[in-house]
């Protein structure tokens, strides 16, 4: 556990000192409160930061991936990888250290945008409760994008094609749990096979947590999927070691 | 050899890999399986908006036999998407009545598309397919689709909700928990009503306007039963009747006085709609009023006497409350047939109905006016009158005062139903305005007025908006309103009350009197006499007239005849208590008002609040609560107010208009920009800090 705080404090300190995390951070943000205020900020609609929220994981699809792409792969490009792998400390410590920085910047920047709930609060009667339960499912579903994300970047050496693997597999997790991409699928593949590609899709559990209501289903399938993804990451880390 | 060795470890490795991987896979699958089958949920938003209510726990908790739902449902991947949604919430719904139905709910699911004979059985039992038209470039399909339940309750009654397509969880339970209530009234609640039908608008009609439109709607009908009782021989009510409707009573004979004075001594409850006159409603918005006597001719006892000596005070006037808020709508954009509308072109030059402040029809409002009273207590110059407002306080009470559950839906609004033209109903009074009841009887008002209230005589005719065009009618609304304005500051301030409530031990009006007796009864008499008297009268008198409105039934007619010498004696003291409710205002309940065809012309419309008050107050007098925290169930107004209403009506529009943008823009510069400042500013500080201890470090070096 210590040890997993050092990788934490570690990676997420490097964050901060490097321009492109302030980079992503402003685009994230600002692209994101461009497009949502405009639809969210309007006299007479309902206090509610739906837009948001229902913008964010299409966001999180273009930004995760530039976050993700140098987690292993720029230290396997720089070369530090080896000596990371000879610290005393065991690659599942160094996967989860890694993991929980990067959705802490995610959770940090994120923080910045509380200023349209609160500005929804201030004109008219905002249901907090949702709003909390959104920015829960948002770093639950930023979580799960990050342990796919850090899977790639585990597999290749050059960030581009992390960030491109990354970048497609997101989206096509993403567009599972479309309601029109279902639809369709429905006319050649089987009812149970729609639903086990629907149930696979992180966005059909954002959406439930996101509503304001908490249920064990969809944290326990967080948990799963990136449970999954991370010891994905550390079989992939594993074989690199004994390789040599 | 060593390659080969290496190779097959590698090989060996990657199976291993594979192997754990694809296990790692079918335990997480089976792991969100189960979870998704035995789950915990808790809602957590405040409107606790995906939750059900404690009526549908309540009426679920108390199941006693097995309630079989048949869902007929189309196979969900099957439906276009935007009934997907309506499945979903459908399903989750039904699978949360399973769990509160602790084993006594049963959902069958019924698939019509795979099976002829299920599809056959759905339109048997009347759920009805939706054939929806799906379209591509190269074909053109109709597809039939189900979504429609049958509810069994102990294999006895049941309940068929044709299309169930709900958009929410809260529709969802809108739907299903009051069908589940019907489906459980194992047995009617029988209420007995006697109506008096409105002349209808533009000139009498044959049988008037009545009230048959709330009366049968599905969701009274199927859980109350009316019976009229309208008797023109004026038979007593029977024992057994609890509840009596008075449906704007007017040409009252002695007799029928009598049967509901005994109705209410013998401990009847009897709840009468007034009104002080009768109005036509004639084009352009005029309206004349219509001779209309409460008491018939020749008849002995005034009827409001009787009520005064109950304890209520019908004061028949008419009542205009001039606080704008009672007498706007709730809805100033979309709800302007809520009261009284005039047909105007707008910009675009299309006909439209604009809503036009009108004092006499209005609602209560549940403010506390107490807290006003320093506000009323100023005189024009804006100085306070200490004196009269420690007096407005003391006078002065909330709107709607009563914690009834028939208001617990209303008071969330903040309103009460709308009246048109309400009466003046309210307690029985000594000088100095202290309530003077009969003893062994408490009473009190239900709903009041604000201060702003004018009393007044009928007046013959009213033209608030003129004969001319649109300007002309502004000019003469803005006159008319002016009028009343005056009239407001000139008399002194005061409450009226609209509902009213007295409920104990009553004595006889009639005590002391001879008893009334049935035309059957003076018939009998008059045959007893000399033919020469007046031979032809017995006969023709006892026959009813077609034309005097809904006729009793054949059965109790047969019981009137038998009963002529065997009318029970007056009761001049009740034994059990009666209860007498008295609501100001009979127009909203009208089918023309409630079924929205006057609003055609203009408003008013009442049927967003006079049916639930209407459906509200048959459970309260059911003393039914199970559907109270349904009915109650509101959503609060979360609508974003960037301006106040009050500076975009008073001020020019365009300018409210730029003030509104300059606010959203300036907001929105605020929310978008600052972050990102912030962000910045944190990256400048950090490079900053870095460079400095970059130079330190170089300048220690050297």
């Amino acid at each position: 556990m210590r040890e997993s705080l050092v990788i934490f404090r570690r990676e997420l300190r490097s964050y901060f000192l490097s321009p492109i995390a302030y980079v992503f951070g402003i685009l994230l943000v600002s692209v994101l409160l461009w497009y949502s205020t405009e639809v969210t900020l309007q006299n007479g609609a309902r206090a509610s930061a739906e837009a948001f929220f229902g913008t964010l994981p299409f966001m999180l699809i273009l930004f995760v991936p530039g976050l993700t792409m140098r987690l292993w792969a720029e230290e396997r490009k720089l070369g530090t990888l080896e000596l990371l792998m000879t610290f005393p400390v065991t690659i599942w410590q160094l996967v989860l250290g890694k993991f929980f920085a990067s959705v802490a910047y995610l959770g940090l920047v994120l923080l910045l945008t509380i200023g349209l709930p609160l500005t929804l609060g201030a004109y008219g009667k905002l249901d907090w409760t949702p709003v909390l339960g959104s920015y829960l499912a948002s770093l639950l579903f930023a979580g799960s994008f990050i342990a796919v994300g850090m899977f790639w970047s585990s597999l290749t050496r050059d960030q581009i094609v992390a960030m491109l693997l990354s970048l497609v597999s997101l989206f096509v997790l993403y567009q599972l749990g479309n309601p029109l991409n279902i639809e369709l699928a429905s006319d050649w593949m089987p009812a149970s096979m729609v639903d086990l590609v629907n149930g696979i899709s992180p966005f059909k559990y954002f959406v439930s947590i996101a509503r304001g209501v908490l249920d064990t289903r969809d944290f326990v399938y967080f948990a799963c999927f990136c449970g999954f993804f991370l010891h994905a990451n550390t079989l992939v880390l594993q074989a690199r070691r004994q390789r040599g | 050899m060593a390659t080969r060795n290496t190779l097959a470890t590698a090989r060996g490795s990657t199976l291993t890999v594979t192997v754990h991987v694809v296990l790692l896979l079918h335990v997480l699958g089976q792991i969100v399986y189960l979870a998704s089958r035995y789950r915990v949920r808790v809602d957590l938003t405040s409107d606790q908006l995906w939750s059900s209510t404690d009526s549908t726990r309540q009426l679920l908790g108390r199941l006693e036999k097995r309630l079989v739902i048949e869902a007929y449902f189309s196979p969900k991947e099957k439906l276009p998407v935007l009934y997907r949604e309506t499945r979903a919430w459908a399903d989750n719904f039904l699978d949360e009545m399973v769990q509160l139905g602790r084993g006594n709910v049963v959902v069958q699911r019924l698939d019509p598309n795979s099976d002829k004979a299920i599809a056959d059985k759905a339109g048997r039992v009347g759920v009805k397919p939706l054939e929806l038209r799906s379209q591509t470039s190269t074909s053109l399909s109709l597809d039939r689709h189900w979504q429609g339940l049958r509810l069994l309750y102990g294999g006895g009654k049941q309940k068929v909700i044709a299309t169930f397509t709900p958009g929410s969880s809260f529709l969802a339970e809108a739907v299903l928990t009051p069908a589940v209530k019907e489906v459980l009234t194992a047995q009617k609640r029988k209420f007995g009503y006697m109506e008096w039908p409105v002349t209808a608008a533009g000139g009498p009609q044959q049988g008037g306007i009545g009230w048959n439109t709330l009366r049968t709607l599905d969701g009274i009908a199927n859980r109350y039963e009316f019976q009229n009782f309208k008797d023109e021989d004026g038979a007593l009510l029977p024992a057994d009747l609890e509840t009596l409707f008075l449906y704007r009573p007017k040409d009252l004979t002695d007799r029928l006085k009598y049967v509901l004075d005994q109705f209410v001594v013998k401990g009847g409850t009897l709840v009468a709609f007034v009104d002080a006159a009768e109005y036509l409603i004639g084009p352009q918005r005029t309206f004349s009023r219509v001779p209309m006597v409460l008491d018939a001719a020749g008849s002995q006892q005034k009827f409001t006497d009787q009520l005064l000596h109950y304890g209520l005070d019908w004061k028949v006037k008419v009542l205009a409350d001039m606080a704008q808020r009672a007498h706007s709508p709730a809805d100033p954009f979309g709800g302007a047939n809520e009261y009284f509308a005039v047909l105007q072109q707008n910009s675009l030059g299309r006909a439209q109905h604009v809503g036009v402040p009108y004092p006499y029809f209005f609602h209560a409002i549940a403010d506390d006016w107490s807290k006003v009273a320093d506000e009323l207590a100023k005189n024009n110059r804006g100085e306070l009158d200490q004196a009269l407002a420690a007096q407005y306080r003391k006078q002065f009470v909330s709107g709607m005062p009563s914690d009834e559950f028939l208001f617990k839906a209303f008071k969330q609004v903040g309103r009460g139903p709308g009246f048109y033209w309400p009466t003046w109903v309210g307690l029985r009074q000594r000088a100095g305005g202290v309530a003077d009841l009969p003893p062994e009887v408490e009473g009190r008002v239900l709903l009041w007025s604000s201060p702003a209230v004018l009393v007044e005589d009928p007046p013959q005719s009213l033209n608030p908006l003129g004969l001319g065009d649109n300007l002309q009618k502004a000019a003469e609304m803005q006159k008319f309103s002016s009028k009343l304005r005056e009239r407001l500051a000139a008399e002194p301030r005061q409450q009226a009350p609209l509902m009213v409530e007295v409920k104990g031990r009553f004595s006889s009006f009639f005590a002391g009197h001879d008893r009334p007796k049935r035309k059957s009864e003076i018939a009998e008499e008059q045959a007893k006499k000399p033919k020469v008297d007046d031979p032809a009268t017995p006969v023709d008198e006892s026959k009813p007239n077609p034309d005097d409105g809904p006729q009793p039934d054949a059965g109790q007619q047969k019981t009137d005849a038998a009963a002529v010498v065997a009318e029970a004696a007056m009761v001049t003291r009740g034994e059990e208590p009666g209860r007498v409710l008295l609501v100001g205002d009979s127009d909203f309940l009208r089918d023309d008002v409630v079924g929205g065809q006057y609003a055609k012309a203009g408003g008013p419309f009442s049927g967003i609040t006079a049916a639930p008050f209407f459906a509200q107050m048959l459970d309260w007098l059911a003393e039914d609560r199970d559907l109270v925290d349904l009915q109650s169930r509101r959503a609060v107004d979360r609508s974003l107010k960037f301006v106040e209403t009050a500076t975009a009506s008073n001020a020019d529009p365009r300018l409210a208009e730029q003030a509104l943008r300059s606010k959203t823009t300036w907001l929105r510069m605020l929310n978008v920009v600052v972050p990102g400042t912030l962000m910045a500013a944190l990256g400048l500080l950090v490079f900053l800090f870095r460079r400095a201890q970059k130079r330190t470090f170089l300048s220690s070096l050297s």
